[in-house]
Formats: C-alpha cells, structure tokens, sequence
C-alpha cells in the first residue's frame, strides 16, 4: 500500500503505480420482469494505469451507475470489470471513490473530515497532517478548518470533499462529478489544481463529467457515452501536451477539434434522449434544424 | 403577458460596453470559441440590465423575447410547469446562460421557468429573434451555437444533476442553500440555550404563554370557587391549593415548607434517574445494533414489538412478583416505557443515516467497526436524544402509575394517598410539581443533547438567525 506522504509530493516516482481497470462487456438492469430496466448494456473499455481517462456522456445516461459497479457497491448483471486484472467483489482499498452525492460527515468539522482517511487506516501521520494543512490552502478553506459542514457554502463544502478524496494516495481514482456546483471561477481553479495533482502523482484516474471544457481540459483520453442503456460512443484521445493552460487552450485548433467532434457526437445522443425527454427540449431542436435547413436551402 | 422591466435599462451600450459584452460572451458555454466579428454582431443586439435582489426577471408564461447571461450575482431559476419534468430549481451564477425559450419558433417563445433575482445580478439580455437572424449570417457558427444551446438544455431537461440534490430529511439543513458564515466565537449547548431563551423572551411567546396560563387559572378559579358549575365542585380550588403551598403550617402537612415535600420530589426524581440511565444505557446500544445488524434484528425485533405495546399496568404484577421490595418494581415499571422509546428511536435514527455517508467511510478505507463508530452512532444521535427526549417524559408517565399502585412516597404516591385520605389540596400541590418536575427533566435533556451534538447546535443556531 502506498502511504499518504507521497500523494503530493514525490512527482515522477510514482508513475509506475499500478491500477489498470478492464471493463468487459458489462451490464447492468434493475427490476425485473416487464419492469426492468436496462441501463448499461454490453459495455467495455479500458482504464489504462497512470492515465487520466474522462467519461462524458449525457446526463442520465448511466455513468453513475458505472462507478457504483467500479466501486464494487452493486454487481453487474453481466459481463466483468477487473482492476490488475483481479475481478472487483466489493468495495476495497485499491480504489477511492468520490460519488456524485457523495457527502462530508456533518458532526465533523471540515478538518477532521479531511483527516477521516488517514485516521481510519491508522495513518494519521506527521506527514499527513501537514498534507492536511497544504489541502486546506489549496481549496482555500484554512480559515473554515474548525467550522461543521453546515456552516459552508455549497461550493466550500464541495471543495472540502475534494480535499478529503484527494489526501488519500490509492492506485486509482475515481470521482463522479466532483466539480458540480462549483461558480466557473473556481471550477477553473479546481481543474488546475486537479490536473496538476494528477501531474505529480501519475496515478490512475478516472473523473466523470458533462462538461466538455473540463473533460478536455483535464483528458487523457475522453470516452463519449451513448444515451441510456449506455457503452462507449467513441474514445478520443487528448493529445494536448502537459501542462495545460486553460487560456492557451481556447485558442487551441486541436482542442477545438475534439470539441466540436465531442459536442456533436453529445449532442446526437441528447437528441436521442428527448423522445422520452421533454417536449420543450424537442421543440427547441425541431425549430433549430429547421431554421438550418431554410437557410441551407 | 410580458412585463416591461422597470430595473435600471441602461442606453445603448457605447462600443466600449460592447467589447466588454464580447469579453463577457466569450465566457459563456454557448459563445465560446466562435469568431470574433460574429460575437461583436451578437454584441450589437445585447444590452446590459441589472436587477436587485428579490426583482422577479420573468414569469413562466411570460411572452420571451430575450436570452439571459449572467455577469454577475445570482439568478434563480425555477422550472414547474413541464409535465414531462419535475420542479426543479437553478441558481444561476456568472456565465450561466438562461431564458433561451427566446430562441425557438415564433409560437414557442414563452417561459417555461420563472427567473428571479436571489442577488443584485447584472445580466446581458440578448434579444431571441436578433440572436438567430446575427446567427443565420454563419451557419457553420450557427450550428455550434445551437447545438450548446441544446446540450444546456438537454442537462437542464434530461436527468436530473437536481435529482443527486434531493435530500434524506436528516440532511435538509445542510443542503439549504447555506449562507456563507460569519466567524463566530465558540457556540456551546449553554450558549445556545442562553441566546434561545433571549430570543423567546424577545418574541411574543412570553406573552402568550403567560396569557394561557392565565386563562388557565382564571378557568379553574372560576369554574371551582365561584360558578361551582356541577361536576368541578368537589375539586381543590385554586386559592384553596396555593393557600395550602405556601402555608407555613399546612392543613395537610404538604407545602414548600415541609421537609416531606421535597422528599416526595426528592424520590421520584431519583426513581426517574436511575430508570432513565438504565434504559438509557441499555436501550441505546439495543437500539444501535438492531439499526446496524439486518440478523440481529430479525432474530429481536419481533420480540421487541410484541413488548413494546403491552401498557405499563399490565405489567404490575409481573413486576411485584418479579422484585421484592418496594422500591425495584417502581423503578422496573418506570424502566420498560423509557427503555422502548430509547430503543426505538435510536434504531430509527441508524436507519436514517443517509447511504452516502457510510460509503464514504467505506471508500476512505474505515473498517466495519470504525463506520459503526464514526458515522453510525454520531449520525444516530439526533434520533438518539429525540428518543430520550420522549423516554423522559414516558418515565414519568409510568413512574406515577407505579408510584399509585404499588411503592411508598413520591409524588404518585402523594397524588394518590391525598385522594384515599380526603386531603384533595395537596392533589393540586402534587400536580403541578409533577409537571413542574417533569418539564425540568426534560429541558436538561435536551441541554445535554445540545451540547453533545455541536454541530447540530451551530445548524440550528445558523438557521434561527
Ligand atoms: N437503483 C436503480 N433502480 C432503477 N433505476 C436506476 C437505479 N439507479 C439508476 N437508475 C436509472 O439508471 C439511469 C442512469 O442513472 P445514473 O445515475 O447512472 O445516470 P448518470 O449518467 O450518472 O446521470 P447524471 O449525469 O445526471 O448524474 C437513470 O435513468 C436512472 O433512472
Ligand atoms: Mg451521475
């Protein structure tokens, strides 16, 4: 096991860390009977170690649902999922994952939740406490560390999470929509931050999203995902040399490219999902590509 | 019905404003990356508004001729009306863009959501029909402008990211939009009492209250001494009872200056102690393995309900049989009551412990006693102190139905034996203390509670302000 010291500090001797996810023909329904419900159907691809994989795909479509599978808290219906080529049963320490509505324990304060990790395995180390600290600068919490949860604004307390997922060191990471909510200010600190960290640890990740900025920003190969039941649409990777730099990247013809490749392909399977979706949401693409086609004319 | 706003409409943006436009528009999902001269032409049709917190921006029904983007402060959106769509809330913040009903085919532009001011927001209102005839000049930036349109609104209409908000009941105060907190000093259970009882005293709760309890009396006084309406004649009257309290020399030898009073209190109250720490210690950890342990609680729990019914009365003769002496089967029958509620609640309150916060645990690495230590029993203690809360006052209940029928001394027992002896003044004494008493108890309990959950004391201390 990897100790907490390394997670930020030690940079390329890590890159070698192990974590390789493989996710083969996986399925996934809930219910049964006429009620089941199929919400990922014969789904494979692969994590590769030390790589930063980002999952796109519209809202609904069954992402979360993976990570549930990834994290071993439910089973797939079919199909395996194997991390170092030894199949995921349950929950295990080789992992961490942050979910989507994952939550700080509200009797801790922000400090000792960030300190939870290392505590629970014993670790609650010098240098772990001291990573603790340099976290709470980073996510601009210092002056909030004695504060409950209750006491921060939505984004604080998303940030506190963050900081709590992120002073663990395990093979891999796994984080579901960790930037929701966040104001685009500090979303784009977040990413920063985020990749930079990546950077130094080298270990494998894989983040969740459905914003195409963040995913390009922060990729090293981006999977685009069907709508509900949901498989990889297409892989594309994300040669962008590191470090990024957000400013640079807008003007980035390559990163346009994958852009505007991405958003079309998201925006097929969104127009996939309105025939059960909302009629306002129809009738707003059926005016759109109306008014394209008069003016193709 | 469409509302011409009256909000500071600022004039034609100077060429200067419109650089800041684009400057702004460049910020933005839907503008982003598209060509300079098409964001100026969109610049063009766009003027810069603000709006003061509270200042409703338009109304679902509302005509739409305008898209929203917002530079600055916050704009609440709330969806309702779509059937397919459940009511779903937004705030809105820099750079978010809203109210693109204003784009669609002539007979849709209608708002579909409600947007309103939550704080002072400046905004760039971009009118619907100039946007598309600006756009229409472009078709390849055109389609991409769109298609972002369509991929925000897809995320607002498509499954919901509002849905991971929805929240289990023992999480609604921290998922309320918290404001952001001023530094405060240190907020203890004491503290919070002290500043609860300055607010009560503030409001016209003290007023009430004393008005109730007027009425009270004054029912009492009238219905017994002066109407002797038919079937209150027999009763002690209120004079006649606080004549007898505050006597010296008391007809019925019970007044506040009587030793034999205060050993009445003095028992009962050390019967309800010692009841309510058993049940209390027994009935918490019960209560915390038939939460956490699905076996367990298969195998007790039936029998536990089965019990739990059974009045405390019928448990008398069980209880005498079972105990010799007085005095244990007083406190035996004081026990069962507190000890269910104690245990009950306390399962309820593991129950209620929000799946995520287990997980959470889980992915951090706890072990399985470490969850149970770490977010099972913290995560249950509001339940846990409700159910003492509840268990206190049972106590008491049963304390004096034990006290009348099998025990010596005690307010039960003096209620009962002034009703045997003919000395109904005392009756009243008995009662009132009893009361008195028992809400005594149960305000400790809850200081206790407050104090051993700070981080429920600064919840509820920030939502009352
Ligand atoms: N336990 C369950 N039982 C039944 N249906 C479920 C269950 N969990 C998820 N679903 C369904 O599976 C679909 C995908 O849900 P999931 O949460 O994985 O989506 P997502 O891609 O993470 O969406 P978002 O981007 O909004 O978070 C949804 O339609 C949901 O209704
Ligand atoms: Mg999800």
């Amino acid at each position: 096991m990897s100790t907490v010291v390394k997670a930020a500090g030690t940079p390329t001797s890590a890159k070698a860390q192990a974590g390789e996810i493989v996710v083969s023909s996986v399925g996934k329904s809930y219910g049964e009977g006429q009620f089941v419900k199929e919400v990922v159907k014969d789904c494979s691809f692969t994590i590769e170690r030390g790589k930063l994989t980002v999952m796109i795909g519209p809202s609904g479509c069954g992402k979360s649902t993976l990570i549930r599978l990834l994290a071993g808290f439910e089973k797939p219906t079919s199909g395996s999922i194997k991390i170092n080529g030894k199949p995921v049963t349950g929950p295990g320490k080789d992992r961490l994952v942050l979910f989507q509505e994952s939550a700080l324990f509200p009797w801790m304060t922000t400090y000792d939740n960030i300190m939870y990790g290392p505590r629970a395995r014993g670790e609650d180390t010098k240098e772990a406490r001291s990573l603790a600290e340099m976290l709470l600068d980073k996510v601009g919490l210092r002056a909030f560390r004695k504060k409950y949860p209750t006491q921060l604004s939505g984004g604080m307390q998303r940030r506190a999470e963050l900081a709590r997922a992120m002073i663990n060191n395990p093979e891999v990471m796994i984080l579901d929509e960790p930037f929701r909510g966040l104001d685009a200010m500090s979303k784009e600190l977040m990413w920063e931050y985020y990749s930079r960290l990546y950077e130094e640890s080298g270990r494998t990740n894989f983040f969740i999203t459905t914003d195409i900025d963040e995913a390009i920003f922060l990729a090293d190969r981006l999977l685009i995902m069907t709508n509900v039941p949901t498989q990889v649409r297409a892989v594309v990777e994300i040669d962008i040399p590191r470090p990024r730099d957000l400013v640079s990247l807008v003007d980035d013809d390559r990163a346009n490219e994958v852009k505007m490749e991405a958003l079309s392909l998201l925006h097929e399977e969104a127009m996939k999902s309105f025939a059960g979706g909302s009629k306002a949401a129809a009738d707003f693409i059926e005016a759109y590509s109306k008014r394209l086609r008069t003016k193709k004319e | 019905m469409f509302r011409e706003h009256a909000a500071s409409m600022q004039s034609r943006p100077s060429s200067e404003a419109e650089q800041l436009i684009v400057r702004l528009l460049k910020r933005t999902m839907p503008f982003q990356v598209i060509s300079e001269g098409m964001l100026q032409s969109v610049a063009a049709v766009s003027r810069p508004f603000s709006y003061r917190a509270g200042e409703v921006i338009y109304r679902a029904g509302d005509k739409a001729d305008d898209v929203y983007v917002v530079v600055s402060g916050a704009v609440d959106h709330l969806l309702s009306d779509t059937p397919t769509t459940v009511e779903r809330n937004r705030v809105m913040h820099s750079g978010d863009v809203f109210g693109w009903a204003a784009v669609l085919g002539q007979d849709k532009r209608v708002r579909l959501a409600t947007a309103t001011c939550v704080e002072t927001a400046e905004v760039i209102r971009i009118n619907g029909a100039a946007l598309i005839e600006r756009l229409n000049d472009d078709p390849a930036t055109a389609k991409v402008v769109m298609s972002r349109f369509a991929t925000m609104i897809t995320r607002e209409f498509g499954a919901p990211a509002a849905a991971a908000q929805i929240v289990a009941p023992n999480r609604t105060v921290s998922d309320a939009p918290a404001a952001v907190p001023r530094p405060r000093g240190h907020a203890t259970g004491l503290a919070l009492t002290l500043y609860r009882i300055s607010r009560w005293l503030r409001s016209p709760k003290p007023f009430l209250m004393l008005l109730g309890f007027a009425l009270f009396l004054g029912f009492w006084y009238l219905s017994v001494q002066v109407w002797k309406l038919p079937r209150f004649r027999e009763m002690p009257g209120l004079t006649t009872v606080f004549h007898e309290w505050f006597s010296k020399n008391p007809t019925y030898g019970l007044s506040f200056y009587t030793p034999e009073y205060y050993q009445d209190i003095w028992v009962s109250v050390r019967r309800v102690g010692i009841a309510f720490f058993l049940a209390t210690a027994l009935g918490v950890p019960l209560g915390l393995f038939l939460g956490w342990s699905r076996t367990f609680r298969e195998y007790v729990f039936p029998v536990f309900e089965m019990l739990r019914p059974i009045p405390v009365l019928a448990w008398v003769p069980l209880a005498i049989l079972m105990f010799s002496g007085s005095e244990t089967p007083v406190i035996f029958l004081t026990f069962l009551a507190s000890f269910f509620a104690t245990a009950l609640n306390t399962m309820l309150g593991v129950e209620s412990i929000d799946e995520s916060y287990t997980r959470a645990a889980d992915c951090l690495g706890a072990s399985k006693m470490q969850v149970f230590r770490h977010v099972i029993v913290p995560g249950a203690m509001p339940y846990i102190f409700t159910g003492l809360q509840i268990s206190v006052g049972v106590a008491w209940f049963s304390l004096v139905a034990a006290e009348m029928v099998s025990g010596q001394f005690g307010l039960g027992y003096v209620i009962n034996t002034s009703y045997t002896m003919v000395r109904y003044p005392t009756i009243g004494i008995g009662m009132i203390t009893l009361g008195a008493v028992g809400y005594v108890t149960s305000a400790l309990v809850r200081i206790v509670g407050d104090s051993m959950m700070q981080w429920r004391v600064r919840e509820l201390a920030l939502g009352g302000r």
